[in-house]
């Protein structure tokens, strides 16, 4: 959970990155920005998805069909199923489109699937179906997309389904962002320093705690992705400047410790209310020093002192 | 006589009242008593609702939330006819919980329950609410669980404030369901037979809307009409405004409303700025505060507040509702880091308390709450640390 495990998971991992990206399901919200460019993650992710045997549908619609495809063998090719929405996007040619309504009758399309097969789709981009769609509606279909086999009664007829978006966070305000943040289950945000890009990984599992991770990669020109270590040697920003743990009775001016000597006097006192057996013998034992107990009286005018003994007239 | 031809016409429970009064032929003046109402039931009586008991301070009519502690915070309990608002922590994992136990008590007290998302199913959501501890023999269990957490110092037996020893050391325990707050096991589900044998309906917006609607400028979101449609008739149909009098005993009903106002009802708040329909969600808040007084219900409201973008929108939203609570979570921020918090999963703020019928509302001296969830329960605790 913390950036030091992340660190630290970077070296001799068993588990591929993307099997992990893949494996949840869900929408995985790939969020990338000039500097980083997430294009080559999404193909990579496809690659695997495609050679996984899943079916792979791509919603092309910032890039031409070649250019993504570039890059790709022709078995791989063969199995992505590509809906062009780059080349005529508002069907102006009014050509006969397996898919009328455009990227969004696509993706609602899609929501009534009832084959078991997992399913991956990947939206080339998620922003620009944000920047064209209202963001309410593009919520509600990516949810009805990718919550498909989370009902648990019939949940043996559907495959799981993946989403895989890619969204340039430079061109959105926070508002979409983090609207679409919070529906996505996995979120990957690319970043890096010094030549290298870093994927910070946030996964966001129903009813658990997230949890997240800072991953280290490159992809080579197959589209297949090498796991590397951190440039600098296990740098852990958090504990870099090293805060001692606040012990709020050091600056005060009455002590609040007791010494070992301190504690036992404590211990052995003995309080005023408690009737102990030593007391008991303290109350009855005679005082030494004082024998007997001396009253001292002074008469005074009005008092009669009379030595006889009021009591000598009762006949007991 | 002429008297009670001309009111021939008039509604049967005055017609009644008429007749009877004819056939005593002393005077039309009813006592209201066992006796008197032969006919019909129509007079009012002191029936208590289960799960109901009235204030100690003003004689209103409580229901707990399902968390004995947040209902002391509250004063005591939620008042029937009020909108409690929950502003979920940023990744929703603590705020779905008060709202299983605010209607998993609705279950357990016999209430009626309506649920209402866009996020998923109601079916499903009334699958995994938790169970509650009802017996002694779970006590042993909640004991445990709170001994598990006891600091050494405090096994030190008492010198001095001997007598304090005595005392049970926990205030409420696991109680029958005759009493009015009740804890429940995070860890385990509501047994099957007590969901099928609770009366609930659900609202889920993707069955209920067709995506294709046009939405006017300035006027209330399909779903949020649709959602208010469908309370009113349950409402009318099942008699909690008193529009059905003959029918069975009075009933609370228990509306549970989860992540209003996010992206998946069709509001844009969260989305953007200065929307089309900015102004959805505060109208239907009104309307539905407007339901609610008027009928026998309490309805827990949790929304995405961090999302939302205008801030002045969270602000009407707060004067809208009447008791707000938020919930900040330690999860990613710096917070988690830090000592002082260690023990807890994040921080509870009682942004508003009503003042219902009254000049003042049931303020706690606490400011600084805690939460924790521990492994079956859920507590909230004074953070004396900060």
């Amino acid at each position: 959970m913390t950036p030091s495990e992340g660190a630290r998971a970077g070296t001799g991992r068993e588990l591929e990155m993307l099997d992990s990206l893949l494996a949840l399901g869900g929408l995985v919200l790939l969020r990338d920005s000039v500097e980083w460019e997430g294009r080559s993650l999404l193909k990579a992710l496809v690659k695997k998805s495609a050679l996984c045997g899943e079916q792979v549908h791509i919603l092309g619609c910032e890039v031409s069909e070649e250019e993504f495809r570039e890059g790709f063998d022709s078995d791989i090719n063969n199995r992505l199923v590509y809906h062009d929405f780059f080349r005529d996007p508002l069907n102006w040619s009014k050509t006969e489109e397996a898919f009328p309504g455009g990227p969004l009758g696509a993706l609602r399309a899609m929501c009534k699937r009832t084959d078991p097969v997992p399913v991956t789709i990947a939206l080339d981009s998620l922003s620009w179906l944000l920047l064209r769609l209202p963001c309410t509606t593009l919520c509600q279909v990516l949810h009805a997309v990718s919550h498909q086999d989370s009902c648990p009664g019939d949940s043996s007829s559907v495959g799981k389904v993946s989403v895989l978006g890619l969204l340039h966070e430079e061109l959105h305000g926070p508002g979409p962002v983090g609207a679409l943040s919070s529906l996505a289950q996995t979120e990957v945000t690319l970043g890096g320093t010094m030549g290298q890009a870093s994927a910070h990984i946030l996964c966001r599992r129903p009813r658990q705690r997230p949890t997240d991770q800072t991953q280290w990669f490159s992809i080579l020109p197959d589209f297949s992705l090498d796991l590397q270590e951190g440039p600098s040697v296990e740098s852990q920003p958090y504990s870099d400047p090293h805060i001692p743990p606040v012990d709020p009775t050091t600056h005060l001016t009455f002590n609040l410790h007791l010494s070992k000597k301190e504690r036992e006097a404590r211990d052995s006192l003995i309080l005023p209310f408690q009737f102990s057996s030593e007391k008991q013998q303290a109350l009855l034992r005679p005082r030494p020093g004082q024998a007997t107990s001396h009253i001292f009286y002074e008469p005074d005018a009005y008092d009669d002192l009379d030595q006889e003994d009021p009591d000598d007239d009762l006949d007991i | 006589m002429a008297a009670v031809a001309t009111c021939g016409s008039v509604a049967a429970s005055t017609g009644s009242a008429v007749a009877t009064a004819s056939k005593s032929n002393v005077t039309s003046f009813q006592r209201r008593g066992p006796r008197a109402s032969v006919t019909n039931d129509s007079g009012p009586r002191l029936v208590s609702i289960a799960g109901t008991r009235p204030s100690v301070r003003n004689g209103q009519l409580l229901v707990s939330t399902g968390l004995p502690a947040l209902d002391q915070l509250l004063g005591g309990g939620l008042a029937v006819g009020t909108v409690l608002l929950i502003e979920e922590d940023k990744y929703n994992i603590y705020s779905p919980l008060l709202f299983k136990y605010f209607l998993a008590e609705g279950i357990v007290n016999g209430h009626t329950l309506l649920v209402a998302s866009a996020k998923e199913d109601p079916a499903n959501i009334l699958q995994e609410l938790p169970a509650p501890l009802l017996d002694d023999k779970c006590k042993k269990e909640f004991d445990e669980d709170v001994y598990n957490h006891k600091t050494p110092e405090s096994n030190i037996k008492m010198k001095i404030a001997w007598r304090y020893q005595l005392l049970p050391k926990m205030e409420i325990g696991p109680v029958s369901s005759s009493r009015f707050g009740h804890y429940y096991d995070a860890s385990k589900r509501m047994p099957q037979e007590l969901i099928e044998a609770s009366n609930w309906h659900g609202f889920f917006l993707p069955e209920k809307i067709s995506s294709t609607l046009k939405v006017e400028p300035c006027s209330l979101t399909p779903g949020y009409t649709k959602l208010l449609q469908f309370i009113q008739n349950i409402i009318y149909e099942e008699g909690f405004d008193g529009s059905n009098p003959q029918k069975k005993q009075r009933n609370i009903l228990r509306i549970g409303i989860q992540n209003l106002g996010s992206p998946l009802w069709g509001d844009d708040i969260c989305c953007a700025e200065n929307g089309g329909n900015s102004h959805s969600l505060t109208k239907f808040l009104y309307v539905l505060r407007g339901l609610l007084r008027t009928s026998l219900s309490a309805c827990i409201i949790t929304m995405p507040t961090h999302l939302i973008q205008n801030k002045a929108i969270i602000a009407r939203v707060t004067t809208l509702s009447d008791v707000v609570v938020g919930l900040e979570s330690f999860i990613g921020s710096e917070r988690e880091t830090n000592p002082l918090y260690k023990d807890y999963h994040g921080l509870i703020h009682i942004r508003q308390i009503p003042r219902l019928n009254n000049l003042i509302c049931d303020e706690s001296d606490v400011k600084d709450l805690a939460f924790k969830l521990k492994r079956k329960l859920f507590t909230i605790e004074v953070d004396f640390i900060s």
